[in-house]
């Protein structure tokens, strides 16, 4: 069952008289019960699909075309008020700096129980019953509801913004790089957490983050993000082991791996395009080894090449992108 | 006298597959204790004073021509390490030798022309910068300060070639620019060329790349290693990554609350790690592979704060495989398979 569906999503920042074309329509789905890993450098828009679709954009943003299917619901015409109605409760958002998703001067049971009182409309004692409830099931202490965030370590608050997340029961979950801030031992447990989770809730999760090793192992299916475009979607085996765009072969290509045989590392040279004025052609064509003279007048459409295996490159499948 | 590498653990390196025997640096019963201030209650019961033992006795030494990774978790030492290294902050007991020389010991002007030849990279090139600064003055600074220019062509020259050596070109166009106007990766290398420029022979990056993009990441990574080699440079690299610090290093230690757990050739360790914190961390280290099937070992709790250190083996209230006597004595670092050290009773 699709829990979220985005269309053609197109979302721009106003930055004075000029454009920023962030996000360029992007299109995915998510189901029940899945994780869709989306990866990208850091200004490629996920953050801002992310925003999207919890309809959190700063004043300057505007989502300038496409659709957004939550649960069934259209999202994006809808106004402020009706927003808020399903923030929390159909889709919520897990942050990356657990250190200020906590307000410091409130006790951290406090803060969860105020999201349960204000959506759900429990009275208070319903409500830190089921704080104490969320506590347990993210592997915190209940008693520790009355304490305040700095008495918490960095993994501790991440479970408390998980915790946080789950108070309402949604259907999605978003979360925007979880563990970028973490040692990689408690990045392992509260990755086992998230699964442990979405297996128990049939949740969806989107799983935002720059670091394609965690992508590798904890999404079903991937979106490779470039320049604000999805360049390459499909499960998790066959995009990485069968990289139809030569971007996800490059991307892939940069990252150390403490299995295997031990290869050079190859960067992409260049940096990234300014997307308030965006090549024209494939976005990725002025870093692409394998670029022709179509690549760089006419943007490629993302297509289908294999069942449920998107990619959007005028040559995909064409070149040997194996390493 | 030479050891041999196997041609796998230089990959990064291709040079010829051996490592001198010659000690850049040789440290031993390093310790830096940061004093805890005290609570006024304690001071007036006349309490104890108690520190933060960030670095608590440990002893390395950093061969001519090789990369040694220090690896660890955050709060573990690796940081402190490496600035007590170069005196950043004073050693609370110990001797830092470098060739030969004890620098503990050292006074200002001394320290300042040996530090010359030991140069550190920081993590954030942001912060090391100063905006107001352009590239050419910031990366002529450290000649100029040092008084190793007699002219003012000469500075520019070594500029330019620095600026060249780290791929800024056209050098003639990045030296008149300004920190904001250049990308993170970019910034890296402007503070890898003001290290360059007075040509050192030891080198300590604190995770110079941790702010970059992957693929920004390994072009400064190749970068600093094709340099390591063009200039005979030893690196003492400290990362918080494994995977890459395999890819860059010759040789690892690990840390754990300020002790070194193992250390030894880098593959060895990570193919086969010994200690069991090792073995734990090495397993929780993500691979860019779906199709790998791993299993995390889980550890109890977390990290914690270097005060109240528990008696024995420091690991052992988090660890596995502990027993009675990890509990009463500390194991002491030791060599059980050729040039792998490892500080537990259970090996």
């Amino acid at each position: 069952m699709k829990v979220l569906k985005v269309e053609n999503l197109s979302t721009h920042y106003q930055l004075g008289s000029e454009t920023v074309y962030a996000v360029d329509n992007v299109s995915f789905s998510i189901n029940a019960a899945e994780t869709f890993g989306l990866a990208g450098e850091s200004g490629c828009g996920k953050t801002t699909v992310a925003k999207s679709i919890m309809r959190i954009l700063p004043d300057n943003g505007l989502i300038a075309g496409g659709k957004i299917l939550l649960d069934g619901q259209e999202i994006v015409g809808l106004s402020e008020k009706e927003a808020k109605k399903f923030r929390w409760r159909k889709a919520s958002m897990v942050f990356q700096y657990a250190m200020s998703a906590f307000n410091p001067v409130l006790r951290v049971g406090d803060q969860i129980a105020e999201v349960l009182k204000e959506k759900e409309g429990c009275t208070k004692n319903v409500a830190y019953k089921k704080v104490k409830k969320l506590f347990e099931e993210v592997g915190l202490e209940p008693s520790r509801i009355r304490d305040y965030p700095h008495e918490f370590s960095g993994g501790m608050r991440q479970r408390a913004i998980i915790a946080q997340a789950l108070a309402c029961n949604p259907k999605l979950i978003i979360a925007d790089e979880p563990v970028t801030a973490l040692d990689v031992i408690i990045q392992g447990k509260i990755l086992d957490l998230l699964k442990k989770l979405k297996e128990k809730h049939d949740l969806a999760v989107l799983l935002i983050t720059h670091d394609l090793s965690v992508i590798a192992e904890e999404s079903d299916r991937v979106g490779i993000m470039y320049a604000g475009s999805l360049m390459e979607v499909g499960d998790a085996v066959s995009v990485f082991k069968e990289s139809l765009h030569p971007y996800t072969a490059k991307l892939i290509g940069a990252f150390p791996s403490v299995i295997g045989k031990k290869t050079r590392l190859e960067f992409i040279p260049g940096v990234p395009p300014d997307l308030i004025s965006p090549p024209k052609g494939c976005k990725f064509h002025e870093r692409c080894p394998f670029a022709k003279p179509i690549c760089k007048v006419k943007r490629p459409e993302q297509r289908e090449f294999d069942k449920g295996h998107f990619v959007s490159c005028h040559f995909a499948g064409e070149f040997n992108l194996l390493r | 006298m030479f050891r041999a590498i196997s041609p796998e653990n230089s990959i990064c390196l291709d040079r010829g597959d051996v490592l001198s025997n010659k000690k850049v640096l040789c440290v031993r019963g390093l310790k830096k204790w940061f004093p805890v201030r005290k609570k006024f209650l304690a001071s007036i019961l006349g309490r104890e004073q108690e520190y933060v033992r960030a670095v608590d006795g440990i002893d390395f030494d950093v061969y001519a021509g090789e990369i040694l990774c220090l690896v660890g978790e955050s709060g573990c030492g690796k940081t402190t390490t490496a600035r007590t290294i170069l005196r950043l902050i004073e050693p609370t007991e110990g001797s830092i030798r470098y060739h030969g020389e004890d620098i503990t010991a050292l006074d200002r002007e001394k320290l300042r022309k040996i530090r010359t030849k030991m140069q550190i990279i920081f993590q954030n090139p942001f912060e090391v910068l100063d905006p107001r600064m352009t590239v050419r003055s910031l990366v002529g600074e450290p000649l100029e300060v040092n008084n190793l220019t007699s002219n003012d062509r000469e500075l520019e020259e070594r500029v330019l070639e620095a600026l060249r050596e780290v791929r800024l070109t056209p050098p003639k166009d990045f030296a008149r620019r300004f920190t904001h106007e250049l990308s993170g990766g970019q910034l890296q290398r402007v503070a890898i060329a003001r290290s360059l420029i007075l040509r050192p022979d030891f080198m300590v990056a604190d995770e110079p790349v941790s702010m970059l993009d992957a693929s920004i990441r390994t072009e400064i990574i190749n970068l600093m290693t094709e340099l390591q080699r063009l200039h005979r440079l030893t690196y003492l690299y400290i990362t918080h990554d494994i995977a890459q610090a395999r890819y860059i290093g010759n040789r690892i230690i690990v840390m754990y609350l300020g002790k070194i757990v193992e250390k030894g050739p880098i593959e060895d360790v990570i193919r086969e790690p010994l200690h069991p914190y090792t073995k734990a961390l090495i397993s929780n280290v993500p691979v860019p592979d779906p199709t790998a099937k791993r299993k995390r070992i889980l550890l109890e709790g977390e990290t914690p704060t270097p005060i109240n250190l528990p008696k024995g083996c420091r690991f052992h209230p988090r660890c596995n495989e502990a027993s009675g006597k990890c509990r009463r004595k500390e194991p002491k670092l030791r060599e059980v398979k050729m040039n792998h050290w490892v500080a537990c009773h259970k090996v």
